[in-house]
């Protein structure tokens, strides 16, 4: 069953994200910077797999980083975001995304249980690389406010998202189910450092 | 104040001229005619539909409020409409039976003029306030409401069928006085005496209900309305007026709800601070009123 | 029953942004200036997410520091719309952003303001907002009027917002209840969206 509403919602993004390409790319202003700022961070497969992961593993890891997550991870993406649009170089940041896939991926299908502050720190410093692309890519003639408000709720809700599907390792059976999310996501993630490593070498 | 006048040469061909040239000057003015409808002065040409659906003037402003535009047929009687700030589209419904088209027509602009009348009128906001803050919430309340409402409905119809004719200016002066009373009854309640208003609400507010339709039906009777088209007008009219007074008793539900939640209600000293504002203003609104019923004798 | 009066609020929030979704500028030639000076930040995403932010603040340091910005926050207003004249077209983005992510950041520390600093940020809001809705007035808008329907709406958002809140998150809720979080979650957008509009503001 959990695996359908992921189906579900990706289609629904992307059939979306196809309707309205003239809105996303073209149009300047509030409704232009809105539309840009939600789907940037849904349309690139690996962002979206790894941002979901992170609200999985939050909910796996329980007290603490089930509700300090949420709170903190749009702030540190924003400052990745800012790193981006200032254009603070990062080292192959589309590697570091692709790794964070695999990482996140692995953590969430293993179980890993890390103390706080070092899962904190892992999730940190990948929100920043993610939130770098996003800032580097933004384009300018959208509405700062608007795309900053369609970026943050778009990452949030992927966020809550991952937590929702989190809350299924209440039962043994969605524990299952969420290993083997993990897993999925790790592959994912394999496939995209495959990609952003053949563009490396 | 300008006015154009469109005869009908042919069927559904006709010629304007403006016979009063707005102040703007006459090229100024932003008039959109049906989209069928093919407009270059002094012709215009509808083609078969004719002369049907929305007139609109999109840059009335401060400097040229009101466009009359006169429409005589091959046959039938001429017709006039006007666009005002207020009310910058009508709906033309032809000679023939009107078509759905039109009734939406009829009904955006009419629905929309409603809720324009009722939000510009601070004097009925006024004494709508004041009886919320007489009777409270709940049932009680929407009763009063209903009876208000139908007490305006019943007299504007009334008036805009010309079965009732008062003269305008003391009409205001009344209408004001009503909201003096509203307030004078909020502080007997205060005082704790059980006032009229306290104990029959519906009645009170049936009665200056009344009072108050016929302040709407001035509004109506500006506009140059055809007969047949009356009674749909003055129902699109009253359901904005509704809809409008409903979006104000509900907004300040919701805020006396905050208000209480925040535990930020009016104290003690200062509880008959709001009646006096009332009183004051409707009594401002009054003298002022009145002086216009005598400067017009 | 305790629903009701959210479902009502929804429903004037709902019927309110209905009718401002046109440009405030055609609610001004139909409706005259007050209701344009009501309509008009409503339309402007800076006033809506940063009203809102002042509110939900002030809704979560409860009632009895809240209820001070039902007065402040429309003076912060008329105060704001007086000097506009003083800025001039000079943008407010920056000053925007920087008041969302303090807000936020405060929101979603859980931070115990003081009820004098409470007062003063929203105060800074409203004085930059109240200039920022002044800088676009036209020659022929009747100032008082224009001002009034500013102070009216600012007083309804806040009073509104902070009301809601109140109700949400209850004062007798634990730190790590889900209502608390929400809030801080909340926060924590908000102050990621200025730290965002910051840095284009700065990079452009």
């Amino acid at each position: 069953m959990a695996l359908h509403v992921p189906r579900a919602l990706t289609a629904a993004i992307v059939s979306f994200a196809l309707a309205q390409p003239a809105l996303a790319h073209e149009q300047a202003g509030v409704a232009g910077g809105l539309v840009s700022g939600l789907l940037h961070p849904v349309t690139g497969i690996d962002h979206l797999i790894a941002m979901v992961a992170v609200g999985i593993w939050g909910a796996q890891l329980g007290a603490p980083a089930i509700w300090i997550l949420p709170i903190t991870f749009p702030l540190v993406m924003a400052v990745g975001g800012v790193l981006g649009v200032l254009h603070v170089p990062l080292p192959m940041p589309e590697v570091m995304i692709a790794v964070s896939a695999v990482i996140l991926g692995v953590a969430v299908a293993a179980r890993l249980r890390l103390p706080f502050p070092a899962a904190a720190l892992v999730v940190a410093i990948f929100a920043i690389f993610h939130g770098h692309a996003h800032g580097a890519e933004l384009p300018r003639a959208a509405n700062a406010l608007a795309y900053g408000v369609g970026f943050v709720t778009a990452t949030g809700l992927l966020h809550l998202f991952g937590i929702a599907i989190g809350a299924l390792t209440r039962w043994p059976f969605g524990e299952r189910v969420i290993q083997g999310l993990g897993a999925g996501i790790a592959g994912v993630g394999c496939y995209f450092l495959a990609q952003g490593l053949g563009a490396v070498a | 104040m300008g006015v154009l006048e469109f005869r009908e040469v042919r069927p559904g061909a006709f010629v304007g001229r403006w016979s009063i040239e707005p102040s703007i000057g006459a090229s100024r003015v932003d008039l959109r005619m049906p989209p069928h409808c093919f407009l270059r002065l002094p012709e215009m040409n509808c083609g078969e539909k004719g002369l049907v659906g929305p007139i609109t003037i999109s840059n009335l402003g401060s400097n040229m409020s009101v466009v009359l535009i006169k429409v005589i047929p091959i046959e039938g009687e001429p017709r006039s409409y006007t666009i005002s700030t207020a009310n910058p589209v009508v709906s033309v419904l032809g000679t023939g039976a009107p078509t759905l088209e039109a009734w939406v027509e009829l009904a955006k602009t009419y629905v929309n003029y409603g809720i324009d009348h009722i939000l510009l009128g601070a004097d009925h906001l006024l004494f709508v306030l004041g009886l919320i803050w007489i009777v409270g919430g709940g049932w009680r309340l929407v009763k009063t409401i209903t009876a208000f409402t139908i007490g305006h409905s019943a007299s504007l119809a009334a008036a805009a069928f010309g079965l009732i004719g008062v003269p305008e200016r003391p009409l205001n002066a009344c209408i004001a006085l009503s909201i003096a009373f509203i307030g004078v009854e909020i502080v007997k309640q205060q005082r704790g005496e059980t006032g009229l208003t306290a104990r029959y609400p519906w009645i009170v507010a049936f009665t200056f209900g009344l009072v108050h339709g016929i302040g709407f039906a001035g509004a109506l009777a500006g506009l140059g309305l055809e007969r047949r088209l009356l009674p749909a007008a003055l129902l699109f009219f009253n359901v904005g007026v509704e809809i409008g007074q409903l979006a104000f008793v509900l907004l300040v539900l919701a805020l006396i709800w905050a208000h209480r939640r925040l535990d930020a209600v009016v104290p003690r000293w200062g509880e008959a601070v709001p009646a006096y504002l009332i009183g004051s203003v409707s009594m401002f609104w009054f003298f002022g009123r009145l002086a216009r019923v005598f400067a017009a004798i | 029953m305790k629903l009701k009066p959210v479902r009502v609020l929804m429903a004037v929030a709902i019927l309110l942004t209905g009718t401002s979704a046109a440009d405030a500028h055609v609610v001004a030639a139909r409706l005259g200036d007050f209701y344009m000076g009501a309509s008009h930040p409503l339309t402007d995403l800076q006033d809506v997410v940063l009203w809102i932010a002042t509110g939900v603040l002030a809704g979560t340091l409860g009632a009895s520091k809240g209820r001070w910005l039902i007065p402040v926050f429309p003076i912060g207003l008329l105060v704001g719309l007086s000097l506009a004249p003083v800025f001039g077209t000079v943008s407010t983005q920056l000053a925007d952003a920087t008041m969302m992510l303090a807000i936020g950041m405060l929101l979603a520390a859980a931070a115990q303001v003081p009820t004098l600093v409470l007062c003063a940020i929203a105060f800074a809001v409203a004085v930059i907002r109240g200039a920022a809705n002044g800088a676009e007035l036209g020659p022929e808008t009747d100032r008082l009027l224009f001002a009034a329907g500013l102070a009216c709406v600012g007083y309804g958002v806040v009073t509104l917002t902070m009301a809601l809140t109140v109700v949400f998150k209850r004062t007798s809720d634990s730190v790590t209840s889900w209502r608390a979080i929400a809030v801080r979650a909340l926060g924590g957008w908000i102050g990621a969206i200025g730290l965002m509009m910051a840095s284009l503001v700065l990079a452009s």
